[in-house]
Parts: structure tokens; sequence; C-alpha cells
């Protein structure tokens, strides 16, 4: 059973791997080129690039996502009354697929429609371009998925907040500990563990963007905010070239089980 | 004393209300801007109050490749929630018996089946279905969903199993019941609201899924979320359809979500917390 289960996992993994040593167009032939397709990307100044917009949307969207996340589970875990409603209320974009928020976004950024950039003149900001200018579209996709996935890491991290003990924070309160230095040295020593799994969980998935950068620039202006998985996309079902897109996958997986055994064994060092 | 309670507690207050307000406003736009004619959903200033109209949504009605979408996504949820219980059930069953070992098994392979990006997978499932007729249809699609929620509803399902008391089993055992009675009479009966999580958090992660519909589908099985990217190009242009389809994508899901929302985040929370 459990073999049947793990040869579903492996099976494209394989495949992947296979193909990614081919010229292959969808077509009929099919010609074996070893390594060359790898060859080729990692001489290649614009896959760089990609990976780099990958990484800088990755790192930023979870750092945001992680900070915010934090602050409002603190700020829920506090509330007296409402905290339910709150909590469910602030739930619903998790239940929003990522092309609908693309969408949405676009109506609500619109440069000269939009209501944001209406808002933002009301407070004498903007208007600003959004998805139109390279100086602004990475931030502007790194924003809305901060609207869209920041609940994930709330939801989380109220539920860790509530399960801890509240022993240990009464007693330095009664010793006369400030609410910062409680919160530092005893809340976030014990949310550390669940931080971490956060982390991992934000950086796997902000690694494998798709649909909002898809559904909005599509990569562009330009190469802006072309990332890994919009590139494989378009290398195999744009460009035709299927033994390239794979290579692009397999180098990137690579990137992302790198990054995860890192995060882990930090984490297995701190609690040495 | 009373006074600086609440003045402890204000912070919290504004951070709990601009959370929600910045989360909600957005999704209220869109429905309003749905619900508004052309003119005044380009309005500026903007329009704030207004007569609903429900043009937008008898037009999508009307759209015989979106009421096709709509059907398609509900069968592929479906059918991809009952196969993936079907055997995520008894995997669960046997990895808990299992119990620390399968604990450290799953865990493992549903992170590296969760690192790997989609289109690692869709391109080598293309060619298999194109081998094999499965392209584009709702059994391809359900069948490749169902692979990718398995590791998380096993993970789930495992876990709500472990709470089940080992002397009840044992007492079942003992009359008489063999593996499956004991799944169907102690288990199940259970964990039924378990269960329900798991197929929710399943049923809306199928329903907006897109890079693997995108790649898998092209008309006959096409899902809502591949039908709607038909609206990116015009999307400064057409705000009505676009707006009113995305209402209609999000709606059942919130709606699920509102409705079990208790079960859902015990499902999302359970993962991670109890690691």
């Amino acid at each position: 059973m459990l073999l049947v289960l793990g040869a579903t996992s492996l099976y494209p993994f394989a495949y992947a791997l296979f193909i990614s040593l081919f010229d292959w167009n969808w077509g009929r032939s099919m010609s074996f080129i070893g390594l060359a397709n790898y060859t080729r990307l990692l001489g290649d100044v614009e896959f760089w690039l990609i990976m780099k917009n990958t990484l800088v949307f990755a790192t930023s969207a979870t750092a945001i996502e992680l900070l915010l996340g934090l602050g409002i589970a603190v700020a829920v875990d506090r509330l007296r009354f409402g905290a339910t409603l709150v909590r469910t209320l602030l739930l619903t974009p998790l239940m929003i697929s990522g092309i609908i928020v693309a969408l949405m976004s676009k109506v609500m950024l619109d440069s000269f429609l939009g209501i944001v950039n209406y808002l933002l003149g009301l407070i004498g900001v903007g208007p600003s371009t959004f998805y139109g200018t390279e100086a602004t579209a990475m931030f502007t996709i790194v924003m809305v998925d901060t609207w869209w996935q920041t609940a994930f890491v709330f939801i989380i991290l109220l539920a860790g907040l509530q399960s801890l003990a509240a022993e240990p924070r009464e007693a330095a309160r009664l010793d006369g500990a400030s609410e910062w230095r409680i919160f530092r040295h005893i809340t976030m020593p014990q949310l550390a563990p669940l931080l971490l799994t956060v982390l991992i969980i934000r950086s796997i998935d902000t690694l494998k963007v798709f649909d909002i950068v898809f559904g909005t620039t599509g990569g562009g202006p330009g190469l802006a905010t072309e990332v890994a998985q919009t590139l494989a996309y378009r290398t195999a079902f744009a460009y035709l070239q299927i033994g390239r897109a794979m290579a692009v996958m397999v180098l990137f997986s690579i990137l992302v089980l790198a990054l995860c055994a890192l995060y882990l064994r930090l984490g297995s060092e701190r609690r040495d | 004393m009373r006074l600086q309670r609440i003045l402890t507690l204000l912070p919290a207050y504004v951070v709990a209300l601009a959370a929600m307000a910045v989360t909600l406003f957005p999704i209220a736009w869109i429905l309003s801007i749905s619900l508004k004619t052309k003119r005044d959903a380009f309005a500026i200033p903007p329009v704030w109050t207004f007569a609903p109209v429900w043009r937008n949504y008898l037009a999508l009605w009307d759209n015989d490749a979106f009421r096709g979408a709509v059907f398609n996504s509900c069968v592929v949820t479906v059918l991809g929630v009952v196969l993936a219980t079907l055997i995520a059930v008894p995997a669960a069953y046997a990895l808990n018996r299992l119990r620390l070992r399968g604990k450290r098994l799953i865990a493992a392979w549903l992170l590296l089946a969760y690192m790997l990006p989609e289109f690692l997978f869709i391109i080598p499932i293309y060619v298999l279905y194109q081998a094999i007729g499965l392209y584009d249809t709702h059994l391809g699609l359900a069948l490749i969903y169902q692979v990718h929620v398995l590791p998380f509803a096993i993970w789930m399902l495992r876990s709500f199993f472990a709470e089940v008391p080992v002397e009840l089993e044992e007492a079942a055992r003992i009359d008489g019941c063999g593996h499956l009675a004991v799944l169907i009479r102690v288990y199940l009966p259970m964990t039924l609201p378990g269960l329900a999580a798991t197929a929710i958090l399943n049923a809306i992660w199928i329903w907006n899924e897109l890079a693997i519909a995108l790649g898998l589908t092209f008309k006959n099985a096409q899902t809502i979320t591949v039908a709607v990217t038909s609206f990116r190009g015009y999307a400064s242009i057409d705000w009505g359809p676009m707006t009113a389809a995305s209402i209609v994508a999000i709606l059942p899901m919130i709606l699920f979500a509102l409705v079990a929302q208790r079960w859902i985040v015990k499902g999302l929370t359970l993962g991670a917390v109890k690691g």
C-alpha cells in the first residue's frame, strides 16, 4: 500500500528527470542531448534573474506575512469578546482561489479607475501604476500575496498562543515584568517551533507561487515578476520546449529542497 | 484600574479592526462592482450607494462555457474528495497502528510531496494522460487531485484516529471484529467531525486549484478557475462579468467556511500545532 502511494509521487519526478535530458517539442521526434538543457540554463542570465525574482518574492512575502500574522494573532488572542467572529472573518481570503485574488487585485489596483488609487489620493499619496512598472510590480504582488495568505500564519499562531500554558506568563507578571519582556522572553521561545513550521510552509508556498503572478502580470513588465513556475509553464506550453521546462523544474526542486533542509537544520540546532 | 485595563486592550482591538477592514473591504468592493451598472462601476469618484442590478449574473448564467465550468468544478471536486477519502481512511488506519514510525513516515512523505512544484508533476502526467486518454476528462483531473491531497488527508485522519482510545479497539476485537469492522464500527463514528474537516479542506483546495487544471484540461473538463483566466486579458474593460464570475467562484467556499468554520480551523491547525 505504502509502496503504491510512494510510487505516485516518485513516478512524475523520475519521468521529469528523464525528459529533462531530451530536446522535445511534444512532437514525435525526441532527441537525447544529455545535460545540455542544464548547462544552457545555468549559463543563462535570464534564468538566474528569474531565480532571483522567485527568491525575492518568497523571502519578502514570507517575512511580511509572518510579522503581520504574528501581530494579529497576539492582538486577537487578547480580545475579551468577539474573538471567534474576528477569527472567522479574517479567515475568508484563505477560501479564495489565487486566480480570483489576482483578478480582484486587477480591479482594485487599476491605475486610472481602481478604488485603491482613489483612496490613496484622498490621503495625498499616489497615484501608483502598481502592476504597470518594473519598479512597483514585484512589490504589488508581494502585497497581494500578503492580503491572501497572512490569515494562514495568523490562524496557526493563534492556535499556538491559545494552547500555551498561562502560568509562566502570570508568574512573570506578578514579578513585575513588562508585557514586552514577557512576550520576548517567555511567549516567543514557546512559540518558536510553531514559527519554524509556519516559516517552512509559507516559504514552500511562496517559492512555488503561480496563480497570482499568472493572473496579474504574467511575469511582466519585461521579466520583472517572472518566477520559476511561470517560467516552466511558458517554456512548456508556449515555447514547446518540454525538456528545458523539466530541467527548470528539476533545478528549482533542488533549490526548494535545499532551503527546507537548511531551515530544518537551523531549527534542530536551536533546540539542542 | 478599569480605565487602565481598557487602555491596555485598546491596541488589540484597533489591530483586529484594521485587519478586518483590510481583509473584508476588497471582497465587499468586488461584490458591489458585480452589482453595479457599467457606468457606476467605472465612476470616479466611486459610487457608494446604488440600486443593485443582476445583469452581470444573468449574463454568466447564459454563458454556456462558464456554466459548464461550474458544473465541471463540482463534478471534479466531489469525485476527488470521495476518491481521496476512500483511500485515506484505510491508509490512515494502517499507519495509525504503526504508531510513531507511521507518523514519521507520512510526515516526511507529506513534506516531500508538498515541496515539489506543480509543473514538475503536470508535464509527466500530461504525457501519460495523452497516451491513455485521460487528458481533459473529469476522471483524469479528479485522479491527479486525489493524489495531491492524499498525503494531507492521511496526515489529518491519522491524527484524528490517534485520539481514539486503544481500549475501545481492543474491546471490539474481543467481540470478534476484524480490521474492517473495527474501522467502520469504532473509528469512523468517533472521528466523524475530523472526517468532515478533512473532506472540506480537500474540497476547498481542489475547487481553488489552477495550475494542474490549466495543464490537464482543455475544453471538456475545464474548471471554474481555468474559465476565469479568460477574463485576464480584458480586465480593464469588462469589470462586470469578471467580478460576477469571481463572486460565483468565491461564494460556495465562503459559505462552506462559515458553516464548518470550527472544523476547518481544527483541520488547519492540527498538522502544524501538533507537529
